[in-house]
């Protein structure tokens, strides 16, 4: 058996380099499906590892707690909301906090303004801890300090977009704009951080916590969210039990409530990115390997041909004592083979198709190709090659010697 | 015992409702190192016989006994079988694979028989050696002549040491000179013990014989006797 399987594949190899040209069109199909698949796997699981990376930078040992309604109550105009004294309740009777950073989004048309110029843009309040938790650096001046948030200083970080929206100059460091009526002074400009999947990140202007608070006055109504990390010995499932707990005191839930807020883990947080991702790749790959299919209807329609052409050699093999088994593992290796090359030549150009797309895109993650795509493009292609060459390989086994010897 | 033997073999082809009947009940006996030919015009039904006597085809009825066995019980994959071991085809239009050099044209049936490629090639080469071709083992048969193609095709034949050697034609697609040769090659098989059946319409050819068999709608009409060294009885009719 393995000695017939060694001897076909030999035959087979030889009969598809002696038909170079043929035996590459007739692959095309399939490079071209591999290549598809590969390329589209590999953007978007680039995209999933960075997106991984960056949660990962957030650290494993961080909680984001918001408020949450749900759809019911938000139809009855209710709204459950996260305030500052929640965020002080926290700040005291929580163990295992090492930096807790709130976020105040502004609750009005976000409209920035600079002598004649309007912008509008990502307006929120938040303390110097925020520095450390998105990664930002300075390009000139300097971020919110500690001291700005407890004196409720009237400054601003702002992003490089906002600035050349608002035709600041190169350095807008002691520029004063105008956010709700009020005067703000800006005391530092980020460094640009680019595109990340369409969105701009540069667009934003920092205030800090308490300046927001009364920059928006109605204290109560505010719905902040707050961003904590732990420390290294806290165990984040007690924690955010404990945290539960308190909110829910705080909120006067009883026990049959649901929670008003959630507390989601960065790993939470990844994970949904993931499973969005891994949608997208599996919808998008599903699509591009009918085009496999296609390729392997191709390389049916050439060994059918093929077999037809060599009618007469199939006849003469027979005749000096091939076996139905002989011939058809012959060309059942041969539509494989054929099949694994393309699928192999399919995946080295899907591969530098998916850098090319993601290093053309700005701010687009590099490609990556996790193994199991490799194994799939190529157990799927095999797959095929085997399928449709069942038909070909059967039809050449099953001829007569008289009548393929006599075939011309 | 004889190491062809057929009994009122028959074999019927339905050409739309006509009953083509081109063997029609054939009574023969070969013998071991038996050197004979087939003659006859064309749709005398010597094709056909050739066809059976070298397990291409099945008869209709009747009995066929190849070395003692039985062929009519046999499926495709046996009678496949039979051919690799007993029977060495060499054909009018050589049937060489055309992709092939002389030597893996040689080689091929040994495949079949699971020999291993050290071995293949040293048997190959052999018989090559034997048709006088060592020289063009490394050919295409479209690199070769007429008549070396065929040396390649009997090398194809011989290296499986088979006990029958089938020829259909030999000589129909060469020269003169080249079928002096050919003929002379099967004349020195035959003294080393070979059998050798050969289909042909020459009568130059015939005369190489020692057994000439002439075949007439089907049936046998004239037997010139077993050779020299058999004691067969005499089949015709």
């Amino acid at each position: 058996m393995f000695f017939a399987l060694f001897e076909s594949s030999r035959a087979a190899f030889v009969s598809i380099f002696a038909h170079g040209l043929r035996s590459f069109l007739t692959t095309l199909g399939i490079v071209i499906g591999v290549a598809s698949v590969i390329a589209v796997v590999s953007v978007t699981q680039g995209m999933s590892a960075f997106i991984g990376d960056t949660f990962s930078s957030l650290g494993s040992n961080s909680l984001t707690i918001e408020s949450y309604t749900p759809l019911e109550d938000q139809m009855k105009g209710i709204r459950a909301r996260l305030t500052p004294s929640d965020l002080e309740l926290i700040e005291k009777r929580a163990d295992g906090i090492a930096s807790i950073t709130p976020i105040l989004y502004a609750n009005r048309a976000s409209q920035v303004k600079y002598g004649s110029q309007t912008a509008f843009s990502q307006i929120f309040g938040t303390t110097y801890a925020f520095q450390d938790v998105s990664q930002s650096y300075m390009r000139a001046g300097r971020f919110i300090a500690q001291s700005d948030n407890e004196t409720r200083r009237r400054v601003v970080v702002i992003g490089d977009k906002v600035r050349e929206n608002l035709s600041l100059p190169e350095n807008p460091v002691n520029e004063f704009v105008e956010i709700g009526g009020e005067w703000l002074k800006v005391v530092g400009l980020l460094e640009p951080k680019g595109d990340l999947m369409g969105f701009n990140q540069d667009d934003l202007v920092i205030m800090p916590f308490n300046t927001m608070r009364s920059i928006q006055g109605n204290q109560a109504r505010s719905d902040i969210q707050i961003q904590l990390s732990l420390t290294e010995q806290a165990d984040i499932e007690t924690i955010s039990q404990q945290l539960t707990s308190l909110l829910r005191n705080a909120h006067g839930l009883s026990g049959e409530d649901d929670d008003d807020f959630t507390i989601q883990t960065s790993e939470q947080l990844m994970e949904t990115f993931d499973s969005i991702i891994n949608m997208v790749t599996i919808v998008v790959g599903g699509i591009v390997s009918i085009s496999l299919l296609v390729g392997g209807i191709g390389i049916m329609n050439i060994m059918l041909v093929s077999v037809t052409e060599r009618t007469r050699e199939i006849g003469i093999c027979k005749a000096i004592g091939a076996k139905r088994h002989h011939i058809l593992m012959q060309f059942l290796i041969e539509a494989l083979l054929l099949s694994l090359l393309g699928g192999l030549i399919g995946l080295a150009i899907g591969y530098a198709l998916g850098n090319l797309i993601s290093s053309s895109i700005p701010g687009f993650p590099p490609a990556t190709i996790p193994l199991w795509s490799i194994a799939l493009a190529l157990g799927f292609s095999g797959f095929v090659g085997v399928l449709f060459g069942i038909l070909p390989a059967a039809k050449a086994a099953n001829l007569d010697p008289i009548d393929a010897l006599r075939y011309e | 015992m004889a190491l062809i033997e057929l009994t009122q073999v028959t074999k019927y082809y339905e050409m739309g409702n006509q009953v083509v009947r081109a063997l029609d009940g054939i009574d023969i006996a070969v013998g071991v190192n038996d050197y004979m030919a087939f003659i006859g015009s064309s749709g005398s039904g010597k094709s056909t016989m050739l066809n059976i006597l070298g397990c291409l085809d099945k008869p209709t009825s009747g009995q066929y006994h190849l070395n003692g066995k039985n062929v009519e019980t046999l499926d495709q994959n046996q009678l496949s079988e039979i051919r690799n071991l007993e029977i060495g085809f060499i054909f009018q239009s050589f049937n060489l694979l055309p992709r092939s050099t002389a030597l893996a044209n040689v080689m091929q049936p040994l495949i079949y028989r699971a020999v291993g490629y050290r071995e293949r090639k040293k048997r190959a080469l052999e018989a090559l050696a034997r048709v006088g071709l060592s020289d063009r083992v490394d050919h295409l048969p479209n690199q070769l002549s007429g008549g070396q193609r065929q040396r390649v095709a009997i090398a194809r034949a011989l290296v499986t040491k088979p006990s029958i050697l089938l020829a259909d034609e030999p000589t129909g697609n060469l020269d003169s000179k080249t079928t002096v040769e050919i003929m002379a090659l099967f004349d020195e098989l035959h003294s080393e013990g070979q059998t050798l059946i050969v289909v042909t319409h020459e009568d130059e050819i015939a005369q190489h014989c020692h057994r000439v068999v002439e075949m007439k709608d089907g049936s046998i009409a004239n037997d010139s006797g077993p050779s020299s060294n058999q004691s067969q009885p005499e089949a015709s009719r």
